[in-house]
């Protein structure tokens, strides 16, 4: 094996994730191979550089502000379902009954009748278009989904 | 997963948003640290660990307790980050990252402890490019094993090996003279 292999396994041994079986093999190498000894050792001080930066934990009023914040937006979600859902029903209903009388009454000139229909028949298209569309982003956007486990 | 967080996640399950506090507690410090490396900006790490954390919330049922929350929650944040990450690409396709702006540089909040060298390693980090240093977050700030990294990225544990060694060596190569002659870059 070329020296050129041994490279990720180098990257595993360092982070302890190399298969037992393989680490045998790798340190007889690292025994014979100065180049491999010294990608070993750089890839050693990189994880020490990395490890130097670190995250500090939030104070109890960071954190309050921040749950509060979390929190609110959970308790506003059912919220905004509920108002969505009676608007779409409402918006329908009355759009319905407003189509209704447009076509039943024969005072109004055929012309705006045909106008309203086109309106709502286009409303509904581009609707249902948009609709299409998002979904079939979000079924193809891998970033937009959570991963089950 | 361990007894005690098994229980806390029976309770969100349950709909206790008080078990679900005392879980985001636990992580918020390394969920904002992992965002605030793979954006580049205070502002929206705080928004998009928030944003993941309500995901969660709305999918704490699918959780099945296989892998620890924060495994899972953190597969949820890193979709969140590229998500924004993706609205903020410029018609090249390059990923915009803001630099780091006063404010950012005022408050010490994220990390526990700055200094120019660690400033250097981190700047050197947002150069990257995506699929590298989303790597290098996994692995390095967010403690991930292979198996996991290869779970959240749904690829081969090879891939994460080969796709590891080489974010490491284009990380050598961005730092500066001084790091990088200890690290070989």
């Amino acid at each position: 094996m070329s020296c050129e292999e041994y490279l990720s396994k180098i990257t595993a041994y360092a982070d302890g994730e190399l298969p037992a079986d393989q680490r045998d093999e790798l340190e007889a190498h690292l025994r014979s191979c100065e180049s491999c000894r010294r990608e070993l050792a750089e890839t050693t001080a990189l994880k020490e550089e990395l490890a130097m930066i670190k995250f500090s934990e939030p104070t109890d009023a960071e954190f309050e502000r921040y749950w509060s914040h979390v929190y609110n937006r959970l308790e506003r979600g059912i919220g905004w379902i509920l108002f969505s859902l009676g608007a779409i029903v409402l918006l329908c209903y009355g759009g319905f009954r407003l189509v209704e009388q447009v076509i039943t009454d024969p005072t109004i000139a055929w012309v705006v009748k045909v106008g309203v229909l086109a309106l709502v028949f286009g409303t509904v298209i581009l609707f249902v278009s948009l609709l299409r569309e998002r979904l079939a982003v979000r079924k193809a956007d891998r970033y937009s989904r959570e991963v089950e486990r | 997963m361990d007894e005690a967080e098994g229980a806390l996640i029976r309770q969100c399950q349950a709909g206790d948003k008080d078990a679900f506090g005392r879980l985001v507690k636990q992580c918020a410090g390394r969920a904002i640290g992992a965002a605030y490396m793979l954006l580049g900006n205070r502002d929206d790490a705080m928004e998009a660990s928030q944003d993941a954390f309500i995901r969660a919330w709305r999918n704490i049922r699918r959780f099945n307790g296989r892998s620890k929350f924060y495994t899972w929650y953190s597969a949820v944040l890193r979709n969140v980050c590229l998500s924004r990450l993706r609205k903020r690409r410029h018609p090249t396709g390059e990923i915009l990252v803001e630099p780091p702006g006063e404010a950012e540089r005022d408050d010490p909040s994220i990390l526990a402890e700055r200094n120019e060298r660690t400033d250097l390693v981190r700047k050197a980090i947002l150069r990257l490019p995506l699929k590298h240093r989303e790597i290098i977050v996994m692995s390095h700030f967010q403690h991930m094993s292979y198996k996991e990294i290869a779970e959240a990225l749904a690829i081969p544990i090879g891939t994460v090996m080969s796709r590891l060694h080489n974010a490491r060596k284009a990380l050598r190569g961005l730092l500066p003279e001084e790091i990088g002659r200890k690290t070989g870059g």
